[in-house]
């Protein structure tokens, strides 16, 4: 099959950008989209020319790394998937693909299609963990946790940290992605002894970061690739509520 | 004949013995030393978190944007751990021996006992730091069978272990980073190590992002760099997944212990196309209700739901009656070759078997079936748009886990003092053949346990040497190397891409060094890989400058390295005249087809030196004071 | 911005009450002249002379600004962390248009407060424009000024209209206070969404066929 490629492409954080389009014949539809780029950059080379900066790791959906927006959507035209499950199937032959990086203002473009993320990591640096250090761990089965709970923290604890949240929601908002980390943590009796301090302080920095706040559009939940529900935001806002005025 | 520093005492002491003798340092003294930890997965994120702990002042490094993207987050299954929760006999010394034999006793007993030992605290670990494992309703951990093992020791927190084991660990580390006691370094890349006066002192990195080269001293070095069956192009591991600091450690002086014990996993997905990059694994629990059939005919044009049951062979079933589908993955995945190199592969590019649900459904009923696979039913379809349901799955061999990698010590020390080499990146516990959801576990039993507790003993001496900086000559030097090593990559100027030399390696390597290897064969690979190796330095054409992000020089790097390792791969697969493990040598089999050991000749690790642009073999004995080995047979 | 965030919440909570008030005097106008006349200016001129209802009014005046400032505030700041607009932007695969647009139908609304005030609120409070007459019992004719209002198509094509707006507005500003106040309860959510159809579709429907009804009465 053969695509129109229309590619942002930027040198570098401080450089402007714009859209490149390329034609890429000899695709087919078994090729994953990533493939497909990756072809793309051969032919570049072919060409002499320097390739398209994309990211990507694991190529399983579970990494995180990888994300464009493709189409005006996180992640491409399919709803709770990573960029590299996408195959070319889900294009038309002939169709003209749109290829454009995450944007946010806490997401600076480092080159092409690849953003520096590191303002999750440094959501997770502020209380994004439960305190307790190598060896001092109690037997494992004195902490009961019902089923219930631990499925629950589990459905929260599913986040790739792939940032589609951010980029999908119209502020650009990294709540979903917060209260995730939050709820996984605070809901297990492990956490519970810091859950005051992590909410305050997880939800500080997301402000600090730049990231805007949430107006539940839903569209986080919707490209999220684990599928984490919008109702995380609401407890977190309950949690945060419950330490800011009842300590 | 290489020491192994193994402690004396008997196998339960051994560790304890150790741990009463090594030398400790006072707290006031820690904060002075330097660790680099190179690599976040779980062996480098916990090593980097709990030495922080302990008070060394810890430089972390990764490739990766994040660390929490370290190729550990892609193990499903889960992590093994002798606590006999299901009150069905398990043991650490029945995990030992699970262990030593899974990996066809090629392993040392002191080491595998240790791993056995940390198993149970490392889940404790793992729970107080929020792991959400499975749980019973009455609150208590689960267990699942795994592997061919005969009792429930593995834990798992849905198909999401290793990422769940990994944030852990991620975690752990960003309180450090916030501790201000560990430096993150993500989307640094090492190239290469710096050893002076014969002990390793540093490393120098690249910034992925402006491309600059910088310099790193330390007291101490530790690679958490992972697996290298990238060397096969197609593998299940990740794109980024390399062998470059290890081999460049091997190329300073590392010996490189058993390189070609790699794992190939029977349930990948198969190749569609010439420009696929990954093969995504499937659970190996499929196999419980699969049954894996190829056509009869070599030339079958008909769909598989078409084929009539007698014009079908259920070749497990046939050649292991006991064992059938479930037979251990070497096995399966060399019987699946097999027939796809006779011709009676299926799908597009005929490199695939079937594994068909039609009868476990019929059994069963969907309901079943959707309820206890669902979720990979559903990745199928994500990945292939084919409703598994409905026709059979097409299944097929991918290269996994390496058992080979640096050869380390009991302190897990390699040949180079003060060069440390933990998780998947060493070659120590797992043999010719790693046992399902042990990988987690040795990786993060490394990083945790016994690292923090053997680096000390090195240390306390570093303590009175003068600390290395940056400024040495050895530093200045190496740093040009690399420089030179880039610019020699730059000037090539050919035209062929990175990936065409990459394919190329991949081939050779599949089709010589995987699942069955002949002396011919790895005779001719060693020339045709000689001959890529030429071809690559001077036709490849990495584009773009090196002062800038640049991807495709990254590969090209890697690259250079493993067309390197994939010699030393079949040089090591060539001395090994016998079959064990994930190891088959065609003309060391039994008239059944099966592996034959040489336990007389070859119970043995075999580690490399880099030896003036050549390999030289060096061997650790293997003795075994407390298992007596024994044949393995599936029939 | 959570305390902003919190503050529009219950603002908005404030004003979805009041609106219920609203209607319920509205619908005084369904009646028959001469029973509606009387009871809609008895209970207008009530209103207006209770103290309690007084503190009310202020409260209702400081929600609507508040509302409106704290919306604009947080407004600015997303649009802040939003670096750039994507070329291409398909989110009505993933939301519902009303969510990605409850700026633009706020200020649809408050293009309608203005107005409705000017209609009402200074002609008969601060008694700007044409006089209000006083109707058999001395209240002041506040019916009168409604019923000619709306014998204007104009008028009541804008009345009618903008309770469009309105009710998207409602709909998912309801739900969404809700959820930014912490309600997080599962089963509570789902019922929430349906009342907050039933909700905004009440108000809508209700504020907007009353003119209609007086026009055609």
């Amino acid at each position: 099959m053969k695509v129109t490629f229309k590619i942002w492409r930027q040198e570098n954080k401080s450089s402007k950008g714009n859209f490149e389009s390329y034609d890429v014949e000899g695709l087919t539809e078994d090729m994953s989209f990533l493939e497909a780029l990756d072809h793309l950059n051969e032919l570049l080379v072919a060409q002499n020319q320097k390739v398209i900066a994309f990211e990507y790791d694991c190529r399983e959906g579970i990494c995180g790394q990888c994300g464009v927006f493709i189409n005006g959507r996180a992640h491409g035209p399919h709803d709770h998937m990573t960029t590299c499950q996408l195959h070319m199937r889900s294009f038309k032959d002939g169709e003209t693909i749109v290829v454009e990086p995450w944007r946010a203002t806490a997401f600076p473009v480092i080159k092409d299609l690849v953003v520096d993320r590191s303002a999750l990591d440094n959501i997770i640096e502020k209380g994004g963990y439960i305190s307790a250090k190598t060896g001092t761990a109690a037997e494992a089965n004195a902490i009961l946790i019902a089923k219930n709970v631990a499925d629950r923290a589990m459905d929260a604890a599913a986040c790739i940290g792939c940032g589609a949240c951010v980029a999908s929601c119209k502020n650009s908002s990294a709540a979903l992605f917060t209260a995730a980390k939050i709820n996984h943590l605070s809901s297990l009796p492990q956490g519970k002894h810091e859950a005051t301090q992590r909410v305050l302080q997880m939800t500080r920095q997301m402000e600090l970061e730049g990231f805007g706040s949430c107006t539940f559009t839903g569209a986080c939940e919707v490209e999220c690739p684990e599928g984490i529900s919008l109702t995380n935001i609401a407890e977190m806002n309950a949690r945060r509520a419950k330490a800011k005025w009842l300590g | 004949m290489l020491d192994a520093k193994i402690p004396e005492g008997s196998l339960e002491n051994k560790w304890r013995n150790y741990q009463l003798k090594a030398q400790l340092i006072n707290p006031a003294n820690k904060k002075k030393l330097n660790v680099i930890v190179v690599g976040s997965g779980l062996a480098g994120a916990g090593a980097a978190a709990t030495l922080a702990e302990l008070g060394y002042d810890v430089k972390c490094f990764c490739y990766q944007d994040s660390a929490r993207r370290a190729h550990s987050v892609a193990a499903q299954g889960g992590i093994n751990a002798a606590k006999n929760y299901q009150h069905d006999g398990d043991s650490v010394w029945r995990m030992f021996y699970d262990t030593l034999k899974g990996g066809d006793f090629r392993s040392r007993e002191a080491n595998v006992f240790r791993l056995a030992e940390l198993s149970a605290p490392l889940i404790d670990h793992y729970v107080q730091q929020g792991v959400p494992f499975a749980r019973e309703y009455g609150g208590v951990l689960v267990n699942r069978s795994f592997g061919g093992v005969q009792v429930q020791r593995t834990f798992y927190a849905r198909g999401q272990t290793g990422q769940q084991l990994l944030l852990a660990a991620y975690s752990q580390l960003y309180k450090m980073k916030r501790a201000k006691k560990v430096e993150m370094f993500p989307r640094h890349e090492m190239l290469d190590i710096v050893v002076i006066d014969g002990k390793a002192k540093g490393i120098i990195a690249r910034d992925l992002v402006t491309g600059q080269l910088k310099r790193f001293a330390a007291d101490a070095v530790v690679l958490a760099t992972g697996g290298y069956s990238r060397v096969f192009r197609l593998s299940t591991l990740a794109i980024g997944c390399n062998g470059s600091a290890i081999w460049k450690a091997h190329k300073r002086g590392a010996y490189f212990a058993a390189p070609s014990f790699t794992q190939i996993h029977p349930t990948a997905l198969p190749q569609t196309s010439e420009a696929q990059s990954k093969l995504t694994l499937m659970s190996e629990s499929l196999r419980n209700d699969g049954r894996i059939w190829v056509p009869k005919k070599k030339e079958e044009s008909r769909k598989a739901n078409e084929i009539p049951e007698e014009d079908r062979d259920y070749y497990l079933e046939r050649r292991y009656p006991s064992f059938g589908n479930l037979a251990p993955r070497d096995i399966a995945s060399r019987a699946a070759k097999e027939l796809i190199d006779a011709g009676f592969g299926v799908g597009r590019l005929k490199n695939a078997v079937y594994l068909d649900f039609k009868h476990a459904i019929e059994h069963f009923g969907l309901e079943t079936i959707k309820d206890r696979y669902g979720n990979l039913f559903k990745m199928y379809k994500k990945i292939t748009g084919v409703d598994a349901y409905k026709e059979p799955m097409q299944i097929s061999p991918a290269a996994h886990f390496s058992m080979g990698g640096l050869w380390v010590d009991y302190e897990l020390m390699t040949t180079i003092p003060g060069l440390y080499a933990i998780g998947e990146c060493n070659f120590s516990d797992h043999g010719a053949n790693r046992l399902g959801a042990n990988s987690l576990l040795q990786a993060s039993i490394d990083g945790y346990f016994v690292l923090p507790n053997t680096i000390n003993n090195y240390l306390a001496s570093a303590l009175k040497e003068d600390h290395p900086t940056t400024d040495h000559p050895e530093f200045e030097k190496v740093e040009k190397e690399v420089t030179e090593q880039i610019s020699r990559l730059l000037a090539v100027n050919g035209n062929k891409t990175v990936d065409h030399f990459h394919r190329e390696l991949g081939k050779v390597m599949w089709q010589e060094c995987a699942m069955s290897r002949n002396k011919e064969g790895l005779e001719k690979a060693i020339v045709q890989i000689e001959e890529i190796k030429e071809a690559f330095w001077n036709e490849v054409n990495v584009t773009g400058g090196h002062l800038e992000m640049n991807t495709e020089l990254e590969k090209a790097l890697r690259l250079a390295d493993f067309i390197e390792l994939g010699l030393l791969m079949c040089n090591d697969a060539l001395q090994r005249e016998e079959s064990c493990g994930a190891h088959f040598r065609e003309e060391y089999q039994t008239n059944e087809g099966e592996a034959l050991r040489n336990d007389d000749t070859y119970s043995y690790v075999s580690a490399w030196e880099y030896y003036q642009g050549d390999f030289k073999l060096h061997r650790e004995a293997l003795t075994f004071e407390y298992v007596q080995p024994t044949v393995r047979s599936y029939k | 911005m959570f305390f902003r965030k919190s503050i529009i919440a219950l603002t908005g909570l404030f004003l979805c009450i009041f609106l219920i008030v609203h209607l319920s005097a509205n619908s005084i106008l369904l009646l028959p002249e001469e029973t509606a006349r009387g009871l809609y200016n008895s209970y207008s001129t009530t209103l207006r002379e209770s103290p309690l209802i007084k503190i009310v009014a202020y409260v209702l005046y400081l929600s609507i600004i508040l509302h409106v400032v704290y919306a604009l505030l947080i407004t600015l700041n997303n649009r802040r962390a939003k670096s750039k607009a994507y070329a291409v932007n398909r989110n009505k695969e993933n939301s519902s248009w009303t969510s990605q647009n409850m700026g633009l139908l706020g200020i649809m609304i408050l293009l309608f407060i203005v107005v409705h005030l000017a209609n009402f609120w200074a002609r008969i409070k601060l008694g700007m424009g044409e006089g209000v007459g006083l109707d058999a019992n001395g209240h002041v004719d506040v019916y009168e000024v409604t019923y000619s209002l709306f014998q204007n198509m104009y008028y009541v094509g804008f009345y009618s209209l903008l309770m469009i707006p309105l009710g998207l507005h409602l709909h998912h500003g309801l739900k969404s206070a809700f959820m930014t106040l912490g309600f997080y309860h599962k089963k509570g959510l789902k019922f929430l969404a349906k009342a907050a159809l039933v909700y905004a579709a009440i108000m809508a429907i209700g504020f907007g066929i009353i003119p209609l009804i007086v026009f055609l009465k």
